[in-house]
């Protein structure tokens, strides 16, 4: 009790002292944890713009052959058809779904408006396997697919051409090449790919009578590594070959992209910029550690003639010791809450500032900056840990010395 | 109450020094002695010494019947609380703490209780004319009131021995007159004083008058202060 006492007592009166030690703290913790959130605000935004990287996609087109096999000539154009679609579906493990996608170029006029418009053909699945994300109504389901109905799903610059703002276009008829559609849905604008429609694919199949398609788009499962790709793409290939009859080793016949070596690229530069901002994060934690330290250094210094005083009084060195530890505890505690909490208010004001300035910019990643309590919490007991220890080793070295020296310390 | 048989003491700097040189001392219970000499005879290293502050190399030092040799830290502290009060030439106390926290800190590494401590401290404070003061910060005080508050501070533990390192050395002629006048009433308590003190009307206050010259006890002076003129002497 009268310990405490005597150390709240230190410590009131030496309020400039007090407060110089804990701003240098809090000011530490504050940075740091400013730093952080804006670095972590940085990947949720990139991370964001890069979601539809995230889902195990393949994706075949056709190619030419550039090999002679079995009596073929070159330059064959290998495409796919309802055959190839079934021998994915049903033999080759691995995968989940399959979209194939055909396309028809041309115009949608509604009322007195038209625009261009690109019309793929998909099923359903299309919208996991591309991420495709609505803005209102609904994507084309199992039920359209079945029964060829004509319906189309428009992207957002489709439906700012063709209808006034303000009024819904969901339920309404658009014109393409002669056919009329009912809208059932308004995409958004996929990267930079704008005019998009979609309708079923066995609705466009059979106006279009395409039964070749040069795109297949299919969702896998269970290939988790670089290795599993790999020999995954080599096992379709090899299977395409046979079903085509074109030599294995061509690998212009047929183009097998998937999404997980994007992934992976994804990936790789994710992890430079969490790397980068780790290595910001330390080096403003080492910055602030030793901002801490030298000012505990210098407290204990300046103590010096205190402690000569305290030990010419009768005072062990143990308890002139725990004093000035038990002090440097309650500072960098207290200062370090304070820093810890001002600087998660401002990351919060700051994410709200920068989503209010980002809003209606379209091409503006949105940044949210984040913290991660454990890593804040993390930072704040190392700042402590060293601005503590950072008083002991001078104490410690301070209370060794003579106190007659200590006294005559200037 | 002292006794210093052979002390030697060095100090190993570039230039080995050899401060003090087989020092033999005896100074008696209640006895008011001072030690004069000029700067860098070891008058401060022997007061050092006395007052446990610093070690020496060889010798023995009996303080109060005890054996002062190398004592742990704790007894060492112990030891200085207990048995000795300090006052210096520069004070020494401790700017953030009023008069009365100062003159309580000894007790409070005795673990006296606070109210007792400041009870205490205020006693000593009384009786050096200082209980107005006594929430006084030190900067608030005269040179005069912050040696006496450091005299409060050495005598609210009772100590058997006062060392005072040049306890005049920063006050005009009166002040001192006054504190030399009150050192006298606190030696005729029996405690037992030694002054550090290069002012010859400083040490003719005392009975005993040790000259040191170049690390060994030149003669020893004694002195009747009852037969002394000061407004003739002093300054």
């Amino acid at each position: 009790m009268d310990f405490w006492r005597e150390i709240f007592m230190a410590l009131g009166r030496n309020k400039l002292r007090t407060f110089l030690t804990g701003f240098a703290i809090s000011w530490g913790i504050f940075i740091l944890i400013v730093l952080l959130a804006a670095g972590n605000g940085l990947m949720n935004g990139v991370s964001e713009e890069f979601s539809d990287q995230r889902i195990n996609v393949y994706v075949i087109y056709s190619g030419e052959t550039s090999k002679p096999f079995k009596g073929h000539g070159t330059n064959r154009s290998i495409m796919f058809d309802d055959k190839d679609i079934r021998f994915l579906e049903t033999e080759v493990r691995n995968v989940d779904q399959v979209s194939p996608r055909i396309y028809q170029n041309g115009f949608a006029t509604c009322n007195d408006k038209s625009s261009s418009i690109f019309t793929s053909g998909v099923r359903p699945v299309f919208k996991d396997i591309n991420n495709v994300k609505m803005v209102e109504g609904r994507f084309i389901n199992e039920l359209d697919e079945k029964n060829r109905e004509k319906v189309i799903v428009l992207d957002e610059s489709v439906r700012d051409k063709l209808f006034d703002k303000g009024v819904s276009p969901l339920g309404q008829f658009v014109f393409i090449s002669g056919i009329a559609y009912r809208i059932i849905g308004v995409s958004e604008k996929m990267g930079d790919s704008n005019g998009n429609g979609y309708v079923p694919f066995s609705t466009l199949k059979t106006i279009t009578r395409q039964n070749r398609y040069w795109m297949l788009h299919f969702s896998v499962k269970g290939l988790e590594t670089k290795e599993d790709n790999e020999a995954f793409t080599e096992y379709l290939r090899t299977q395409l070959a046979r079903l085509h009859e074109f030599d294995p080793d061509d690998t212009s016949a047929v183009y097998i992209r998937s999404r997980q070596e994007e992934y992976l690229q994804t990936m790789k530069i994710f992890n430079t910029l969490q790397l980068f901002i780790w290595i910001i994060g330390f080096a403003m934690l080492i910055s602030g550690i030793v901002g801490v330290s030298n000012i505990m250094r210098i407290t204990v210094k300046e103590r010096t003639n205190e402690i000569g005083i305290r030990k010419a009084l009768g005072a062990k060195s143990r308890s002139i010791l725990a004093s000035i530890v038990t002090e440097s505890l309650i500072i960098t505690t207290i200062f370090g809450y304070i820093g810890m909490w001002l600087g998660m208010v401002a990351a919060e004001v700051g994410g709200n500032i920068l989503s209010k300035v980002q809003e209606g910019n379209e091409f503006s990643i949105n940044i949210v900056p984040t913290i991660d309590i454990r890593i804040v919490l993390m930072a704040t007991a190392l700042l402590i840990v060293c601005g503590v220890l950072a008083g002991f080793f001078p104490a410690r070295n301070a209370v060794k010395i003579k106190p007659i020296e200590a006294m005559n310390y200037r | 109450m002292i006794r210093l048989e052979k002390i030697n003491k060095t100090y190993f700097g570039a230039q080995p020094l050899h401060v003090l040189k087989g020092i033999n001392l005896e100074i008696a219970e209640g006895e008011m002695v001072s030690i004069m000499g000029a700067s860098g005879s070891g008058k401060s290293t022997l007061l050092n010494i006395l007052g446990i502050l610093d070690n020496y190399d060889s010798g023995d030092y009996y303080l109060n019947g005890k054996l002062v040799k190398d004592l742990s830290e704790n007894e060492a502290a112990d030891m200085r609380n207990c048995t000795i009060g300090f006052i210096f030439q520069s004070f020494n106390l401790i700017p953030f703490k009023t008069a009365m926290e100062n003159v309580a800190l000894p007790l409070y590494y005795q673990n006296v209780s606070r109210k007792k401590r400041n009870q205490l401290a205020l006693e000593y404070l009384e009786r050096f004319g200082l209980k107005e003061w006594a929430d006084h910060y030190p900067n608030e005080l005269s040179g005069g009131q912050k040696q006496r508050v450091s005299m409060a501070r050495a005598l609210v533990t009772q100590p058997k021995v006062i060392l005072a390192d040049e306890p005049t050395g920063a006050l005009d002629s009166k002040t001192s007159a006054e504190v030399m006048q009150i050192l006298r009433e606190v030696n005729q308590t029996g405690i037992t004083m030694v002054i550090v003190t290069h002012e010859r009307g400083i040490a003719l206050r005392t009975n005993k008058i040790i000259h040191l010259k170049d690390g060994i006890i030149e003669n020893i002076e004694t002195n009747n202060p009852d037969q002394i003129d000061f407004n003739r002497e002093i300054k």
